[in-house]
């Protein structure tokens, strides 16, 4: 793997329903450390499972797939590779709701074996960046969507992953709020040196990225 | 927030399943308690009687009940008789009687206040070693000695006095003898009390005191071969026939604890299979942001166990309560039974909590941290 390379995803082959859906048929891509990527398409077209197979929720059936150094087809426990390279943003926020915000940022530091106050301090340092220390004993169903994902953007940074995986981010938002929550994305994309991998049917939030793939029938159909 | 704290908070995210949840295992835990204090309780009780009595061996008419016999059924000649017997140290034939006692109903066990019959230098036979108050004299038709709970039942002290069989009697002593058919009673000159229920020259039982060494069976064994319409009950023959009883309530007990650990673990297994299934998406979460599966079967059988040990709690109050609501409404009871609360009864209901808990908890667990996470996520 290039030293300079991230991801690298040779002939990367996945299906479902018994081998009847070819959700992923032989995607090749590469990208680069500090990049942000867009990955667009049409429903049903692959890349929210191309996005799952990068961040290790799901293994492919054939091809190469090596992320941050890991090869994923080889390694059989993925759950410390997530913990420790992998951010992820869904488009649902999937906040806890019984539990604080702060204690919602807190979730993915149980495996990194770090104190309790430690975990306390960076968790509350994330709050800050996304403008939300003031709300962080408050309950999330206290807090408006776009709060919410501010939430859930605090979390996926907390544990200083290498690359964040950002699945429709901002699909269920309004459009003022959903910029904003772009623009925040992309400021600690640059901020924390980050690799940001974004799905989006939307051009004008494709258009952010450094780069856009084009993903249809399970393929890389191009790249911008 | 440590890991502890989460589990430790996550079993109340829906208070009404978790309490629920909680009074289910709770009743059977609290079933659990209140039978281990009565068990015990009669247990401590039946000990009393057998070391209570300072005689080995009480010899009855064959065919009547050593404990419950009232009435004149063996002759008092026989006292004296049973005396030259070798190995017997000394006798003491003992009437025995019910009288009501108008406007209480705190009556001991059978239902009529026992009064009992004797010699008054013949009560350390039966265990009064020592009084609080005079004592009666042979042949005092209006002395009486009552036992600490009857006392304590009728509102007696020394001094008062006491209406049965149509006569007053004062009361001049009050005695403990640990023995809590004994402390339900009372006791009064033999010649007195076979007078007032016209059983002259007749006793319920002839108690007999062994040699120091002689041995008791052998002794019982005389007695029933000399007199073949005797039976000699020894303290042996006794406390074979009160643990049996004993048995049979403790494997009574043992029974219902098995049948509230099932229906406990019943209960537990499906809170935590619906909490599982509700959070379904929010494990798949949990995986994603790289927590093993290890951990997500620790949270679940964490959460079990805290419910259960709350139930617990819970249980151990609801037990102890309604004992105490049992001896109120059924006021003779207390006379019979004094419940024992032992840290034996405690550690049980905790550790049978527990034990429902991980068995509980340990099948919606496994479920929970093998679930896919792209499944889990996509659960709405």
């Amino acid at each position: 793997m290039d030293k300079e390379n991230i991801i690298e995803i040779h002939d990367l082959k996945k299906n479902y329903d018994k081998g009847n859906i070819k959700a992923l048929n032989g995607v090749d891509m590469v990208i680069k450390k500090g990049e942000f990527i867009s990955i667009m398409g049409p429903s049903g077209s692959g890349k929210s499972t191309l996005l799952n197979m990068i961040g290790a929720l799901d293994r492919a059936e054939e091809g190469t797939i090596e992320v941050a150094g890991i090869d994923l087809m080889k390694t059989s426990d993925l759950s410390e590779f997530r913990s420790k390279e992998i951010g992820f943003v869904f488009q649902m926020h999937n906040l806890i709701p019984n539990l604080s915000v702060l204690e919602n940022v807190e979730i993915p530091m149980y495996e990194s074996q770090i104190k309790s106050h430690q975990m306390r301090e960076r968790a509350l340092e994330l709050l800050e960046a996304v403008e939300l220390k003031d709300k962080a004993d408050t309950s999330p169903t206290k807090l408006s969507g776009g709060e919410r994902q501010r939430v859930a953007i605090a979390r996926a940074l907390v544990n200083h992953p290498s690359i964040i995986l950002a699945d429709e981010p901002t699909g269920a938002l309004d459009s003022k709020t959903g910029d904003v929550i772009l623009k925040m994305l992309k400021e600690l994309h640059n901020k924390e040196h980050v690799t940001l991998v974004m799905v989006t049917h939307e051009p004008y939030v494709a258009q952010m990225a450094d780069r856009i793939l084009n993903v249809l029938d399970g393929k890389i159909t191009a790249s911008s | 927030m440590s890991f502890l704290k989460l589990i430790l908070k996550n079993p109340f995210r829906n208070r009404t399943r978790a309490i629920l949840a909680i009074i289910g295992i709770a009743i059977g835990i609290a079933t659990i308690v209140a039978l281990g204090m009565v068990t015990g309780g009669l247990q401590s009780a039946t000990q009393s009687t057998l070391k209570a009595g300072a005689a080995e061996i009480s010899v009855t008419q064959k065919g009547s009940n050593t404990f419950i016999s009232t009435g004149g059924t063996v002759n008092e000649s026989l006292v004296g008789d049973l005396r030259k017997i070798d190995g017997v140290k000394d006798t003491a034939g003992i009437l025995r009687a019910s009288a009501n006692i108008s406007g209480s109903s705190n009556f001991g066990p059978g239902g009529g206040f026992s009064v009992n019959g004797i010699d008054s230098d013949k009560l350390s036979l039966v265990g009064i070693d020592s009084l609080n108050g005079t004592g009666f004299s042979n042949g005092s038709t209006n002395e009486i000695i009552l036992g600490k709970t009857s006392a304590n039942n009728l509102n007696k002290t020394v001094g008062s006095t006491i209406n049965l069989f149509g006569t007053d009697f004062k009361i001049t002593g009050i005695f403990e003898t640990g023995n809590f058919i004994q402390d339900a009673g009372a006791y009064m000159s033999l010649s007195t009390l076979q007078n007032l229920t016209g059983n002259d020259e007749k006793v319920s039982n002839i108690v007999v005191k062994v040699d120091e060494n002689a041995n008791v069976t052998q002794v019982g064994q005389s007695i029933e071969n000399n007199y073949n319409d005797l039976t000699a009950t020894t303290a042996a023959d006794q406390a074979n026939r009160i643990n049996e009883g004993l048995g049979t309530i403790n494997t009574a007990s043992t029974a219902i604890s098995l049948l509230a650990i099932i229906i406990g673990g019943v209960g537990v297994i499906n809170t935590m299979v619906m909490s599982v299934f509700e959070r379904t998406r929010e494990i798949g979460v949990l995986k994603a942001v790289g927590w093993r599966n290890r951990r997500i079967l620790g949270m679940i059988l964490g959460e079990s166990i805290v419910l259960t040990l709350v139930a617990a709690v819970v249980g151990i109050i609801m037990g102890i309560v309604g004992v105490e609501v049992l001896l109120n409404v059924i006021p003779s009871s207390g006379a019979v039974i004094k419940p024992v609360l032992t840290l034996d009864i405690l550690a049980r209901a905790f550790l049978i909590a527990l034990l429902v808990g991980i068995l509980g908890g340990l099948y919606p667990a496994y479920r929970a941290s093998r679930l896919a996470p792209t499944e889990a996520l996509r659960y709405e």
